[in-house]
């Protein structure tokens, strides 16, 4: 279970797409063979697909036009006149 | 896209308020879905990314054109939303003792960031777990791990945006998916 600390800034490093050629050998070799690393490693990418399944939501109909309504005014080149 | 909005912005500088409403209508989702993400209500995410545009809009002289707009908004909605949570926070200290109790603190009413009860996940649809869990992330790494995972920004971006070293929000990131990881794992 005490795996070097290296390992696992190499998996944050790997998930970064931020790894050398040959700490990602390192990296992969590793966790053949350690299955506490492979199953964190997993579970990182998994709580990531999580995040990255929520699904897209998108503004309310009135969005655009409520801030419209609430700039301030002195900008306006023609002002409605009442 | 870059260049429509500075286009815009030339307009919006000369008077033109309505130039305006195209840049809300290119921006809208991507910064109502970061303050529904961070905040997790749908209210309040329409009341702070509205402030957010009302804001660039007041304080459009001061843009740098030579920069991304978005980068820009996306700060201004990412630092409104930060705000947000900190009001938010209650106002009771952690290790004070809870009335009535002999020596039991605030600490040991808070569930641990690892398990929930079984019966109370039975009953929360997927997408509201994992909602849940990305609003119970300290702010500082809920924010790197909604612009990087949901708003799909790189490293570079989030670091300009946040206005930290890359180094920073690396580290940030890093220490936001363990974090993740031990609440989502048992899902």
């Amino acid at each position: 279970m005490s795996c070097p600390e290296k390992y696992f800034a190499y998996m944050h490093d790997f998930l970064d797409e931020d790894i050398s050629e040959e700490n990602e050998k390192e990296l992969m070799e590793h966790l053949r063979t350690c299955p506490a690393c492979e199953q964190h490693f997993k579970e990182l990418k998994k709580a990531i697909a999580f995040v990255q399944s929520t699904a897209h939501i998108k503004a309310p109909d009135d969005f655009t036009s409520g801030i419209m309504a609430n700039l301030p005014k002195e900008n306006k080149k023609i002002e409605v006149s009442r | 896209m870059e260049t429509i909005v500075n286009s815009r912005i030339k307009q919006v500088l000369k008077g033109d308020q309505n130039a305006y409403g195209e840049i809300v209508e290119l921006y809208k989702d991507k910064i109502f879905q970061l303050c529904y993400r961070m905040l997790g209500n749908r209210h309040e995410a329409e009341d702070v990314a509205q402030e957010a545009f009302i804001r660039a809009y007041i304080n459009i002289h001061g843009f740098n054109q030579s920069k991304k707009f978005s980068s820009w908004i996306y700060r201004i909605a990412t630092n409104l939303c930060i705000d947000r949570i900190r009001k938010k926070k209650p106002d009771y200290f952690l290790d004070a003792e809870v009335p009535g109790t002999e020596g039991l603190t605030m600490y040991s009413q808070i569930a641990s960031d690892t398990d929930m009860p079984e019966d109370q996940l039975a009953r929360m649809e997927l997408q509201e777990v994992v909602q849940k869990e990305i609003s119970n992330l300290p702010e500082k790494y809920r924010a790197v791990i909604v612009l990087k995972y949901i708003e799909e920004l790189s490293l570079n971006e989030i670091s300009e945006i946040l206005d930290l070293p890359l180094g920073t929000v690396k580290t940030r990131m890093h220490r936001g998916r363990e974090n993740l990881r031990k609440r989502l794992k048992n899902l």
